[in-house]
């Protein structure tokens, strides 16, 4: 049951047809973690925070620094030096204290991974490196969890829904390692794709929409494009290959 | 045959701007080799080796995945490929 406060704090998306009140209990009652906060995270912690989500675990362990601020937008320059989760909950909380936020200071790692994402209905991937979003893409399949993809590359993103057994995976698309960079990035990049990823959990969590399974959504900021490419399972595929649901 | 090869931004330098470059050939590879012959700059940003693509090209045939054996799937006159560059930053 939502609060008097509550109503009318997201009266206007009770509004919205496809949430409506029955809709916003759910989102109250919904357990998302985010790993990351950073380009990615900053907007889909925001917006999730701001939707309602009832509980939202953060996980990173970086500190915020001075070259973080042109695109972590929960990050200020009186953060800088303080961890990214105790600078994230410190903004999220003022922003709405109905919503349970749980800062996590670790590392994500094949050892810990299974324990983080305990007790989640929706991982957001808001990762800013390879490696790391593969063993959040495993712990996703093997735990039947859905999966939120975002990345970007200057002013460039993408954003893919995997709901494990169902459709394509990250690890799908891989053809090998590449390269770690130093990556060049606008803060407008992760913006979208990040308000993207908040948007296709609050989908998937009321079961709205069409998610992104299946489909690669690239955004083309300097041209002003988005393009969608389908793509499949693979069979082969050493993440989710073998799954039948 | 007349196939259309989207190129990246950050391949454009090899293209001489160019964003969409006309190749022929029955295969994905086969058309990136007629590409690699108009613009030879294009060879060490796609390939790694002989036949071996960089681990972040990505490419797409009529806007699905050619993924995997990307270079010998078949393409038929009026094709089209993007070459993406795979992203992974945050």
């Amino acid at each position: 049951m939502l609060t008097p406060d509550e109503r009318e704090r997201y009266d206007r998306q009770i509004l919205i047809e496809e949430i409506g009140l029955e809709g916003q209990e759910k989102l109250k009652r919904s357990r998302v973690a985010i790993a990351g906060v950073g380009g990615l995270g900053s907007p889909a912690a925001y917006y999730l925070t701001a939707a309602g989500i009832g509980r939202i675990r953060l996980i990173d362990r970086d500190r915020v620094s001075l070259s973080n601020l042109n695109r972590q937008i929960l990050h200020w320059e009186e953060d800088i030096g303080k961890k990214k989760v105790d600078s994230a909950i410190t903004k999220l909380r003022n922003l709405n204290r109905m919503v349970e936020v749980e800062p996590i200071d670790e590392e994500i790692t094949e050892g810990n991974i299974h324990q983080l994402m305990d007790g989640v209905e929706a991982i957001v991937d808001a990762m800013d490196n390879l490696p790391t979003r593969f063993i959040l893409n495993r712990c996703a399949i093997e735990k039947r969890i859905p999966f939120f993809h975002g990345a970007v590359r200057s002013f460039e993103g993408r954003a893919m829904t995997i709901l494990p057994g169902k459709s394509a995976c990250l690890r799908c698309l891989y053809r090998g390692p590449i390269p770690e960079e130093k990556f060049p990035v606008i803060g407008v990049a992760p913006a979208i794709i990040g308000s993207i990823l908040a948007t296709e959990v609050v989908k998937y969590l009321l079961g709205i929409g069409q998610l992104l399974t299946n489909r690669l959504l690239m955004y083309d900021g300097l041209e002003a494009i988005f393009t969608e490419f389908t793509v499949h399972r693979n069979p082969e595929c050493d993440h989710c290959g073998g799954i039948i649901l | 045959m007349s196939i259309k090869v989207h190129i990246h931004s950050t391949h454009r330098r090899y293209t001489d701007g160019q964003e969409v470059v006309t190749v022929e050939g029955k295969t994905v590879g086969e058309c990136l080799n007629h590409l690699i012959q108009q613009f030879p700059g294009m060879e060490k940003a796609l390939f790694a080796k002989k036949d071996k693509l960089h681990n972040v090209i990505e490419v797409y045939l009529n806007q699905a995945t050619a993924h995997p054996n990307e270079l010998s799937k078949p393409v038929k006159d009026g094709d089209v490929i993007h070459l993406i560059i795979m992203l992974a930053g945050g």
